[in-house]
């Protein structure tokens, strides 16, 4: 995948500025318009529209902070991948979660109370990414794996919210 | 996602879902996940004093291929000796569901709940036999 900081060509850090990133979005997308390639040669044309298909990709990974936090990792040859595995601790939290979420299917107030205890928790891993990733300019190994680890984190509490969504759907 | 026949009977219609008293000295439990994609998995053993599977649950949050994998192991786990039970491997999975590419990681994670099961039956029965002296 291609660093989505570097496409939209913002400082590579996880607290950014919201406004600043849409109304860059905002910039690139209108400078590489098609309207503004008609009268240009089919190569150009082709390059600016693959050039506003990577924008919009690289907008839509920073919006999240979850996707960026990827992207940041990534960037340093730390993706998560398949074959890591997360904490025994992680995992006991998760599977009584899931479970409180099945028993609690039919009663949209305690799925709505879940919710807003696993969204907290969501939420205190996002400020633990902008910790790990900000604290210093380049952040260093211990850094790293801290925001690695707070990243599986919000990615199954992520998972749980849109679990408990779609329960509150039906 | 074009899941196989056997991985939807599997999905649809799960063997052996259920937990067993993990405090129990004859159980093994083992828990492992997949943060790619957010899937946790717990599968559980019932071993016999002569070292035989009895009983196997699971319970898994997770893709259909996820279901399926854990589900079948629990089947393949019955009846079987713990060093049988340790030579399952996911490839043996993936031929049996078909599991395509994409989904062999949810094949592995069935192997590794089956050897953290045995693995943690095992260290219950050496701490019983060091408490026995």
């Amino acid at each position: 995948m291609t660093d989505p900081f570097e496409v939209l060509g913002v400082a590579r850090r996880f607290s950014l500025d919201r406004a600043a990133l849409e109304q860059r979005h905002r910039d690139l997308s209108r400078t590489l318009h098609p309207d503004r390639y008609v009268q240009s040669p089919p190569g150009e044309r082709r390059m600016a529209l693959e050039r506003a298909v990577a924008v919009n990709e690289a907008f839509r990974a920073l919006r999240d902070p979850l996707t960026r936090a990827e992207a940041l990792l990534a960037a340093h040859g730390l993706a998560v991948g398949d074959a890591d595995r997360p904490s025994q601790a992680l995992l006991m939290e998760v599977m009584e979660l899931r479970e409180s979420l099945d028993e609690a299917r039919r009663s949209p107030e305690k799925v709505t109370a879940l919710l807003a205890q696993v969204r907290a928790r969501s939420a205190a891993e996002e400020a633990a990414l902008a910790a790990a990733f900000d604290a210093d300019a380049a952040p260093g190994t211990a850094a790293l794996a801290a925001a690695r680890d707070a990243l599986v984190r919000l990615k199954y509490f992520r998972r749980f919210e849109e679990e408990a969504d779609d329960a509150l759907d039906i | 996602m074009a899941y196989s026949e056997k991985v939807i009977e599997h999905a649809e219609n799960p063997r052996n879902v259920g937990t067993l008293d993990k405090e129990d000295p004859n159980v093994g439990t083992g828990l492992v996940g997949a943060p790619a994609c957010g899937d946790v998995m717990r599968l559980q053993i019932k071993v016999s004093d002569d070292g035989v599977i009895q009983d196997a649950k699971f319970k898994t949050f997770g893709c259909g291929s996820a279901i399926a994998s854990s589900s079948l192991a629990t089947e393949w786990l019955k009846g079987r000796t713990l060093d049988e039970a340790s030579a399952i491997r996911n490839t043996d999975i993936v031929k049996e569901l078909n599991l395509p590419p994409v989904k062999i990681h949810c094949s592995v994670l069935a192997e590794d709940a089956i050897k953290s099961a045995i693995e943690d039956f095992r260290k219950k029965q050496s701490a019983k036999r060091e408490a026995q002296g």
